[in-house]
């Protein structure tokens, strides 16, 4: 069999349904980021021209990584994390900063997000890490150590900063772990202490004000602990959105107003008036707030159709992991759902005010060029996996 | 682990994406439903805006033909600032500090004036100057805002305060011209509603209604600036001369009831209304009521005189000065023997003029003083107009009348006492006294013109020539008037002295000296009045304010260019036929 028609043959297998899915929101996602920026006469209108063409690349990476053997990736684990490490040291001292943190690394021009790469890095080395290489015995390496392999990237991410990158490590750690098979009982513990901690930091931040402290104690108080006063801020507006509406609540209400507005079918596509009047801060409308400019648009059924996508793919991706060949696969094909899934989760939650606004896009859908490229080169990671499943 | 454990967990993580996308639809759906009812009418109108469009207040303008300006409307700025950021950033003090120097205004009581308050908006002064507005404005204090803002100047000052009046902090007038007025002055705003985006701009393409705003109206007085300017330099140089607690004046056009000059004392400078008292504000003019003494003589005798029960030749025994009534003693200033009913009118005799008015009875009194308008207002367009007082003639005493016919007993406004006088001028026919001539739109159309309109026909026109040549006498030698001539003229007038009522009694050193008169007597073109109150040591009509009227009078006829009477109408006059026409 020649080398062209096994490359048919495995894309035959590829999982279709996955793949529509895909296309599907990536459309919408073009569609949507013109619709976004078409009032601007700025740059910005041309957004969705780029991102055809980073589609076309995602695309590219996407039909490469499904031909590629996912198991080739063992020898260039801890060479591509190690890369990753690298990348993220570089973008804390030669990052391009907007809006006060360095998330950006200039190349030729465009702008990669080294973040990104970090969490692909990260489930590949992990996928490795928790299966066992061919012909040893299944052992487990210590849960402290993935804790901290997955840790660094984590804390390099989170000095740039960039909370809502650094806090998808998380999830996507854990669930690698427990379908690893990792014991249960020190994921629940890690979970519980988690979620303690999340609460601990809501009430540090609250607390200081409740208690009387004066402002300039609270002050002292915030730089002691390394809050940053707009993480601080989206932490406060979150928990009481009516306390300043007209400035860092603006964002979280008008985006509710967006969804809610759109009623059962939507306004009309370029008709959104959230988003034309500029009610939708228009830097974010094409890449965090996205969601909001198609429920708006859409309405209901709209955003409907976008969560139950973002379903399909997670869950077209868990059937890939069940029914891969060994567990190196299954591993990966978790890792990056809980990866996607993380960031459609934790996007459409903030535009609809279930959870504080952090700065997550919407996978294949919001503008962005690096982040389309590692979603569907991961996504790509778990095609391989499929079309490499045994029984067919 | 077994293959079945494994599978288990699997289905655990597909569980838990399973709860977490449901988890956001319900919240999809709350918030559909949320924001369909009531989140959205409030979302609807934080994106509304409705603003009233205000319009510049009409002007005051002088009756004279140069239309001269009494009241304006100056551009200056409301000063605020919004006290929430400066108390954030902790730098209200300096910023209060900065604003009390330039505006001299005391820093302390700023600074906890702004600091007390949690809301977004806080006046720092109200109608800057511009040029002060402009020079904060180069300073950039953080947090310090400016609104345009109008507000009233008067540009002749003290000058015709009382019928002008003033206009409060709120734009509304608030006395005189301003307040009556208020209607046709104040326009009508307009009213524009519309749409805001994003970052609050109006979307013009969006407005809901635009109503467009009717600039207020320019009121036309019948007032004459120079004539206003003679009587209130007179009357303050009066004050001044005789010590006077208060003094009125009015120059009227007889044959309209124009009021063609209007002054008070105490007065006040209605572009620092704030600083000026109540007694200040008083219109004293019509809204102070004075018991008129010897001038309301005119009125007692002219009705006798229109009812046939006396002649002007008819003579009376005026009791050498002392005269028991009633049991009680009636005085004359001057002691007369027998006098007949001119020269009662010409001596001023009390005697006389009280048996004039016995022989009348209380009955046809009462109801002549009343068609005189005595004891009711005339209606003139300003506010705060008094009425007199006129008792009924059921609550009168036996000797009420004698003392009414000597203008004890009955009270009036100088606004009245004109009106008896310019009724005599006008052939018996008493206008209605009026200061507003028309009113004028922004676009020049006029809104409203006042018609002289008569308001009560007391005595025939034959009295009326009779009367005028009775009271011409008053004026010549010999009569108490004597000191209101004006050279070249013949002045028509009667003086008046009246004690004031001090502590229920009347008093023997406080009193209202007037005169009130007209020329030319054989054909009257203007009337006036001028009541000087509580003048020292002179305070007599005739020594008080005769001589006022004299040198008013004297100013006026050559403003106004009046000529003298000519021969044949002095010959007319004299042959009782009157200057109709």
């Amino acid at each position: 069999m020649n080398r062209r028609s096994e490359f048919l043959l495995l894309l035959s297998r590829m999982n279709w349904l996955m793949l529509a899915a895909v296309l599907a929101l990536m459309t919408i996602g073009i569609i949507f980021i013109h619709s976004a920026t078409h009032v601007r006469e700025d740059v910005t209108s041309g957004l969705y021209q780029k991102q055809i063409l980073w589609a076309l690349a995602g695309l590219g990476a996407y039909v490469a990584a499904t031909l590629f053997d996912y198991r080739k990736l063992r020898d260039a684990a801890w060479w591509i994390y190690a890369m990753a490490l690298i990348l993220l040291v570089a973008v804390l001292f030669f990052g391009t900063r907007i809006y006060g943190a360095r998330r950006w690394l200039m190349f030729f021009g465009t702008g990669i997000q080294p973040s990104e790469l970090g969490k692909l890095a990260v489930i590949v080395l992990a996928a490795c890490l928790l299966s066992p290489p061919a012909g040893k015995f299944e052992r487990l390496p210590p849960l402290g150590w993935m804790l901290f392999l997955a840790g660094v990237p984590m804390l390099l991410v989170l000095k740039e900063p960039d909370l809502g990158s650094a806090l998808v490590y998380a999830p996507v750690m854990l669930a690698m772990l427990f379908v690893a098979g990792s014991a249960a009982r020190p994921l629940v513990i890690l979970v519980l202490s988690g979620l303690l901690l999340v609460f601990l930091v809501l009430g540090v931040v609250a607390l200081p004000e409740k208690i009387g402290m004066s402002p300039e104690k609270q002050e002292k108080f915030f730089r002691a602990i390394h809050l940053t006063e707009y993480q601080r801020d989206r932490i406060e507006v979150f928990l009481d959105p009516s306390r300043d509406p007209m400035g860092t609540g603006w964002n979280k209400r008008q985006s509710e107003i967006s969804v809610g507005s759109g009623g059962l079918t939507g306004k009309g596509f370029r008709k959104g008036t959230q988003n034309i009047l500029g009610f939708l801060p228009r830097t974010v409308a094409p890449t965090d707030f996205i969601f909001s400019v198609i429920a708006e648009e859409t309405g209901f059924a709209g955003a409907m159709t976008v969560i139950g996508l973002h379903g399909v793919l997670a869950l077209c991706g868990l059937y890939s992991a069940m029914a891969a060949r060994d567990k190196m696969g299954r591993l990966l094909c978790v890792g990056v759902v809980t990866m996607v899934f993380t960031h459609a989760f934790v996007n459409m939650a903030m535009t609809i005010g279930l959870l504080p606004i952090v700065g997550i896009p919407l996978p294949l859908v919001s503008y962005g060029g690096t982040f389309m490229v590692i979603t569907l080169s991961a996504l790509g990671l778990v095609q391989s996996v499929h079309v490499r499943r045994p029984g067919v | 682990m077994t293959e079945a454990r494994r599978t288990t967990r699997y289905i655990w993580v597909a569980v838990l994406l399973c709860i977490a996308l449901a988890g956001l639809v319900v919240r999809l759906v709350f918030l559909h439903v949320a924001i369909q009812d009531a989140g959205r009418t409030r979302t609807v109108k934080t994106r509304t805006y409705r603003e009233t469009l205000t319009v510049p207040r009409g002007r005051i303008l002088d009756g004279s033909p140069s239309a001269n300006i009494l009241a304006a409307n100056i551009g200056v700025k409301d000063v605020w600032v919004d006290p929430a950021p400066l108390l954030a950033s902790n730098r209200l003090s300096s910023v209060a500090g900065q604003l009390a120097r330039v505006l001299h205004l005391d820093e302390a009581e700023l600074s906890t004036r702004l600091n007390t308050t949690n809301r977004h908006f806080a006046y720092v002064q109200r109608f800057v100057p511009q040029e002060k507005a402009a020079e904060l404005a180069r300073m950039k204090l953080p947090s310090v805002y400016f609104s345009d803002s109008m507000t009233r100047h008067y540009p002749q000052g003290q000058n015709l305060c009382h019928v002008l009046g003033f206009v409060n902090h709120d734009g509304v007038g608030s006395s005189g011209i301003e307040q009556g007025m208020e209607s046709y002055l104040k326009g009508i705003p307009g009213l524009r509603e519309s749409r805001l985006d994003g970052r609050r701009r109006e979307m013009y393409d969006r407005r809901i209604r635009e109503i467009a705003p009717r600039e207020g109206a320019d009121v036309v007085l019948t007032i004459d600036q120079n004539l206003q300017y003679m009587l209130e330099k007179a009357l303050d140089a009066t004050v001044e001369r005789h010590h006077a607690k208060a003094a009125m004046a009015i120059i009227q056009h007889v044959k309209t009831g124009e009021i063609l000059a209007m002054a008070s004392r105490p007065g006040f400078d209605p572009n620092q209304f704030r600083a000026a008292g109540d007694l200040q504000k008083l219109n004293r003019a019509i809204g102070y009521v004075y018991e008129p003494g010897s001038t309301f003589k005119v009125a007692v005798i002219a009705a006798a005189l229109d009812q046939g029960i006396v002649k002007p030749e008819n003579v009376f025994d005026c009791e050498n000065g002392r005269w028991l009534y009633q049991n009680k003693i009636l005085r004359d200033y001057h002691a007369y023997g027998r006098l007949d009913v001119a020269d009662i009118l010409k001596k001023s005799s009390n005697i006389g003029a009280a048996k004039i008015a016995i022989l009348m009875g209380d009955r046809q009194l009462e109801s002549s003083l009343r068609s005189f308008m005595i004891g009711r207002r005339l209606g003139i367009d300003l506010p705060g107009e008094e009425g007199g007082i006129l008792r009924p003639v059921a609550q009168w005493t036996a000797i009420s009348s004698s003392r009414v016919a000597i203008g004890q007993g009955v009270a009036v406004t100088a606004l009245q006492m004109l009106g008896v006088i310019c009724g005599i001028a006008n052939d018996g026919q008493i206008m209605r006294p009026y200061v507003v001539k028309e009113v004028v739109s922004a676009n020049g159309t006029v809104l409203m013109r006042q018609v002289p309109q008569v308001l009560s026909r007391p005595i025939r026109p034959e009295t009326a020539v009779l009367m005028r040549k009775l009271l011409a006498r008053v004026t010549e030698e010999g009569g108490t008037g004597a000191k209101a001539c004006v050279e070249g003229f013949t002045v028509a007038g009667k003086t008046g002295t009246a004690q004031k009522v001090v502590a229920g009694r009347y008093s023997e050193s406080d009193y209202m000296a007037s005169f009130a008169g007209f020329l030319p007597a054989e054909a009257p073109e203007i009337g006036m009045i001028i009541v000087v109150d509580e003048p020292q040591p002179l305070h007599t009509g005739g020594l008080v304010a005769a001589p006022v009227f004299s040198e008013i009078a004297e100013q006026a006829v050559r403003y106004l260019g009046l000529m003298p009477a000519s021969p044949e109408q002095t010959a007319m006059y004299y042959a009782g036929r009157a200057n109709r026409p």
